[in-house]
């Protein structure tokens, strides 16, 4: 029976139970004040009244999905979720390498905390330019269904690039992750 | 004072003795930018835009001094990535931007035909006439609108208008009024985190790092480019693993007589009425302005064409004016909204809107054409200096911009899965440099997926991106509308203008359920 439904339908059945998830639990458990609150005589707006405001918009907006769904409307299928697996872990893989490299290179070479060595070069880039070029690489073999060596040197030339193009102009411009530790 | 804000500002050089400001000079930058983005196909003026921000802040601080400069560069973006994406379109049948599809219907033929120089001289002028005209109407209409609202409106008919404005974007954009919702209800929610009056961040589910609410930047480049970047990517995919290609005809260049352009003038006049008239209503973007400038531009010449001229399809000039013209007088009457209600209607405004508000200094809604009594309002100098970056912009594109539009039609040979991954890098780097916090990126990426799968299920992100930056403040103007009203829980009907765009907000969604469900 399920399998007959469209996606439309889908997607607002989906709309529906977050909206009503949002009215019945989230929003009572997860904000401080009610709907209008009576505060030394004086009515106010309580901090639930605009999310409950969304979701109500939210379920008018699933209930008529529900209701004419497109019949032709594009389906997710599951190469698109695959797909979008393969972003996020590569996209996820490329932040995790700029967040901890720096730092990881420090500990095995020198002896100085990463946290006084961020504003010096090599140091400084390490994190970016492996990130970068492993998102660029990877993303570029994706999109044409191969690795090559001119994806990895693009990837590399680019993070280059951006970092300098950041980080020479500008004293106060920091790259990822510089900020954070 | 605003022209002569833009004019005689912070000098960056000067030539010949004659000093040239840094807002000058910026707009020439952004404005060439822009012809390049716009020839590119893969890019678009706002990606550029959001990418340039950070760096725009970075260079010229958060003060009043920044903000000229800033816009002016970020209103160059806007208005040649119009023009620039004509280049592709006429040379190589492939848009540069999605307004400028229409353009290959006939621009294509005609470079086919050996006029590819003609189809180009065609489409710059069509474009610039109609970015004038726009611009014209921005500077009569705006001002005059804002200062109804300001005399008019108090707090409970604001309040209706925000909603009235949030309905019409959710109704008429993408294929179906309940997605539209949807989307809107989902970027309300979103502003909704964190922020509110108690000392409990609400909607947190306890996470510190949601304590300060989503990061603005970080949420909109998510959605909008980041989500676009991953769909574009696996389309590539698709298509190499199909072995499709485009249809790459080489266009020709054969010495024509020249098209005379008087012949193109009601072409060109009735497509801006119609771009001006779609831009200045909120949601509603270049592309659908395009499409109907061509489609009523084509009726008109199936009835007046002589036997010989060419159909539209055919390589008709009449189409590329026609198309053009519509798209282009889009980008002006887009900032009627933002500067006298603070909406904004369409993607590029949603970044004019992110740049005004990472400034600081100017609050765009009808109080920014507020004259005071003694003074001066310096939000009504910055409006004004915005309107002539807009003329600036216009004059760059009638001497220079067909001269650069013919320099620019080698990006049209970038590859695409090259330029996406390198525009998803530089717009993560950019959500760093802005917020510099490795959480934010992280943030980005979520919503990059969240616009992915939008996108996949046909439901447009822009209502998702419009409530977001409208939900603070529609709950802000409903709380002191509230408290005005003595605690009125029906001040919206009890206000006869407020309930009346109450009204008009379930009919707007009422009558495009009927016509498109």
């Amino acid at each position: 029976m399920f399998r007959r439904l469209s996606s439309d339908t889908w997607l607002g059945l989906l709309a529906c139970f977050l909206a009503l998830l949002l009215i019945f639990v989230w929003i009572p458990l997860d904000t401080e004040t009610g709907l209008i609150e009576r505060v030394r005589r004086q009515v106010t707006l309580g901090d639930s009244l605009g999310p409950t405001v969304a979701a109500g918009i939210l379920l008018l907006g699933g209930l008529l999905t529900v209701l004419r769904p497109d019949a032709g409307g594009r389906r997710l299928h599951v190469q698109n979720w695959r797909w979008i697996a393969m972003i996020i872990a590569v996209v996820g893989g490329a932040l995790v390498l700029m967040r901890f490299v720096g730092p990881w290179l420090v500990e095995l070479f020198g002896t100085t905390p990463y946290r006084d060595l961020r504003a010096t070069p090599p140091w400084s880039y390490a994190g970016f330019m492996l990130g970068g070029t492993y998102a660029i690489a990877t993303l570029v073999a994706l999109a044409r269904g191969r690795l090559t060596v001119s994806a990895v040197i693009l990837g590399l030339v680019t993070s280059v690039a951006i970092a300098l193009f950041y980080d020479l102009p500008f004293d106060d411009l920091q790259l990822p992750p510089n900020g954070d530790v | 004072m605003g022209i002569e804000a833009v004019f005689a500002g912070p000098e960056l050089l000067s030539i010949l003795g004659l000093g040239i400001s840094t807002t000058l000079v910026m707009i020439l930058l952004g404005f060439l930018m822009g012809i390049t983005v716009g020839a590119t196909p893969g890019l678009a003026g706002p990606m550029v835009m959001a990418i340039a921000l950070p760096i725009l802040i970075s260079i010229f601080g958060f003060s009043q001094d920044a903000f000229l400069p800033v816009m002016g560069f970020l209103i160059g973006i806007m208005k040649g990535a119009t023009v620039g994406g004509a280049v592709p379109a006429i040379l190589f049948n492939t848009p540069g931007t999605p307004d400028a599809y229409m353009t290959t219907l006939d621009g294509h033929p005609m470079a086919r035909r050996g006029q590819a120089r003609e189809a180009l001289r065609v489409a710059h002028f069509s474009s610039a006439s109609g970015d004038t005209f726009s611009d014209v109407v921005l500077v009569l209409c705006a001002p005059f609108l804002a200062v109804l609202v300001e005399r008019y409106l108090d707090l409970p008919e604001k309040t209706g208008l925000f909603i009235l404005s949030l309905a019409f974007i959710a109704a008429v954009i993408g294929n179906s009024v309940g997605k539209g919702l949807i989307s809107m209800g989902l970027g309300l929610l979103a502003a909704m985190v964190a922020t509110g009056e108690d000392f409990y961040p609400r909607l947190t589910l306890g996470v510190q790092e949601l304590s300060g609410g989503f990061p603005i930047a970080a949420a909109i480049l998510g959605v909008l480019i980041l989500g676009e970047v991953f769909k574009a990517l696996e389309d590539l995919r698709h298509e190499k693993r199909d072995g499709a290609k485009p249809q790459r005809a080489p266009a020709t260049v054969e010495a024509q007589r020249p098209i005379g352009l008087t012949r193109l003038f009601p072409y060109i006049l009735r497509s801006s009425v119609i771009g001006t008239a779609i831009g200045a209503l909120p949601g509603i973007g270049s592309t659908l302005a395009a499409t109907l400038g061509y489609t009523s531009a084509k009726a008109r010449h199936t009835r007046t064409k002589a036997p010989t001229d060419p159909d539209f399809g055919e390589g008709a000039p009449e189409g590329v004016a026609a198309t053009e013209a519509a798209n282009s007088s889009v980008s002006g009457a887009n900032l009627i909204p933002v500067l006298s209600l603070g909406i904004p209607g369409n993607t590029a405004a949603v970044f004019l809107i992110l740049g005004m508000e990472s400034i600081g200094g100017f609050n765009p809604g009808p109080g920014v054409f507020r004259v005071p009594g003694d003074g001066i309002n310096p939000e009504l100098v910055l409006a004004f200096g915005l309107f002539t970056a807009m003329f600036v912009t216009n004059g760059l594109n009638w001497t220079i911009g067909g001269l650069f539009m013919r320099a620019v039609g080698i990006m049209s040979r970038v590859p695409k899965d090259v330029l996406l991954p390198v525009v998803l890098l530089l717009t993560l780097t950019a959500i760093y440099v802005q917020e510099t916090s490795m959480a934010a990126m992280w943030v980005a990426v979520a919503f990059g997926v969240l616009g992915y799968l939008m996108r996949r299920v046909d439901m447009s992100p822009l209502p998702f991106v419009i409530a977001f930056i409208l939900g603070g403040k529609l709950e802000e103007t409903a709380r002191q509308a509230f408290s005005a009203t003595g605690g009125d829980p029906l001040f919206l009907f009890t206000n006869p203008l407020a309930a009346v765009f109450v009204a008009l907000s379930a009919i707007v969604i009422l009558l495009n359920l009927r016509r498109r469900g």
